[in-house]
C-alpha cells in the first residue's frame, strides 16, 4: 500500500473487527472519499470476507451420530469401571459371584438342550 | 451454556452414551465445518469429525464446566485437524495434493432456493476458488478466520479456543485477510 500511512489499514482492521467508535469510523469513511487506493483496499476486504461469510454449511450425512456411537467404548464396561472405582469391595464379590453364575447358566443350558433331545425322542416315537 | 447441557455433560461423565448422542446432534455440523474448511475434503472431514467426538468423549474427565463446552470441542476439533495436516504433509508432497474441494458434491454446498443452473455453477466456483485460498493459508491464520468467519465466533471466544491472547488473535485474523484480500482479487474479477 502505497497511502502515506498505515493509520488508514488499521482503521480498515478496527471496523472489520466491529470495535471502531463513531468517530474512527467517520475518519475512515472521510479518507476513504478522497484516497481511491484505500477505499479500493477496504472494498477488497469487505468483498473478501463476504465471500467468507457466504460460504455453504454443508450437513453430515443421517448416520453421523449412530456411527460415532459404535466407535466409543462399551458402555457396560465404563460403567463396571465407575462404579468399580467406587465400590472396590462390591466389585471384587461381584467378579468371584461370575464362575457360579456361568455354571449356573451352563447348567440350565444343558437341561433344555436334553428337553430337546427327549421332545425329539417323543415325536420319533409317535 | 444452558442447563440442559450442563446436564448431558455430568451424564457423560457417568458414561452415559445416549447423553453424548445428543450432544453429538447438537455440535456436530459446526464440528464439520471447522473440519471441513480445515482439510477441504467431505469424506476426511467427516473421519475428523468422528474423531473429534471420540476424543472429547474419552477425555470428558478433562472438561472444566467453567468454560463452554463449545470451545472445548472446538479446540479439539482444530488440533485434530492440524494433526491431520502435519501428517499429510510429511507423507505426501505438496505438488501431490489436489487442490479445491475435491470431494465437495454440488448439492451439499447449494442451499434450496430454486437456483438457475448458470447461478449454481458460479456459486461452485466462488466456493471453491474461496476454499482453495482458504487453504493456502498458514494453520494458525487458517484456524483463527474459520472460527472468525464460518463459525462466527468472538474474538474473544476464538482467543479461548486457541488458548491465546487476544491480541494475537487479532493479529493471525488481519493477517489471514489480507492474504485472502490479495490471492481472492488477484485475478481483478471482484464479482458482485
Ligand atoms: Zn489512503
Amino acid at each position: 500500500m502505497n497511502c502515506t500511512s498505515k493509520k488508514y489499514l488499521a482503521l480498515m482492521n478496527k471496523v472489520l473487527d466491529h470495535e471502531a467508535t463513531k468517530q474512527e469510523e467517520q475518519v475512515l469513511d472521510q479518507h476513504l472519499a478522497l484516497c481511491e487506493e484505500c477505499r479500493m483496499h477496504f472494498n477488497q476486504l469487505k468483498y473478501s470476507t463476504n465471500l467468507l461469510n457466504q460460504l455453504a454449511h454443508p450437513q453430515l450425512p443421517v448416520g453421523f451420530t449412530k456411527s460415532v456411537l459404535e466407535q466409543l467404548p462399551l458402555e457396560k464396561r465404563h460403567a463396571i469401571r465407575e462404579w468399580g472405582s467406587r465400590h472396590p469391595m462390591l466389585t471384587a464379590v461381584a467378579i468371584c459371584a461370575v464362575p457360579t453364575l456361568v455354571m449356573i447358566g451352563a447348567r440350565h443350558q444343558n437341561r433344555s438342550k436334553n428337553d430337546y433331545v427327549l421332545i425329539n425322542a417323543s415325536s420319533d416315537q409317535s | 451454556m444452558d442447563q440442559k447441557e450442563k446436564r448431558l455433560i455430568r451424564k457423560v461423565k457417568k458414561g452415559d452414551q445416549q447423553a453424548f448422542a445428543e450432544l453429538v446432534d447438537r455440535y456436530k455440523n459446526s464440528v464439520f465445518a471447522i473440519s471441513l474448511r480445515m482439510v477441504g475434503n467431505t469424506q476426511e472431514a467427516e473421519d475428523l469429525s468422528q474423531e473429534t467426538f471420540i476424543r472429547a468423549f474419552n477425555h470428558i474427565d478433562q472438561y472444566d464446566h467453567d468454560r463452554k463446552f463449545s470451545t472445548w470441542l472446538f479446540r479439539i476439533a482444530t488440533n485434530i485437524s492440524i494433526d491431520f495436516l502435519r501428517r499429510r504433509k510429511a507423507n505426501v508432497s505438496l505438488d501431490a495434493v489436489v487442490p479445491g474441494t475435491e470431494g465437495l458434491a454440488l448439492s451439499t454446498i447449494i442451499p434450496d432456493g430454486g437456483e438457475l443452473p448458470d447461478e449454481m455453477m458460479m456459486r461452485k466456483e466462488t466456493e471453491e476458488m474461496v476454499q482453495l485460498e482458504i487453504r493456502k493459508l498458514p494453520e494458525k491464520y487458517r484456524s483463527a478466520v474459520i472460527l472468525k468467519y464460518i463459525e462466527d465466533l468472538s474474538l474473544k471466544e476464538i482467543s479461548e479456543v486457541m488458548d491465546i491472547p487476544v491480541g494475537t488473535v487479532k493479529t493471525r485474523i488481519h493477517r489471514g485477510r489480507e492474504m485472502l484480500r490479495k490471492s481472492i482479487t488477484a485475478g481483478g474479477g471482484m464479482r458482485e
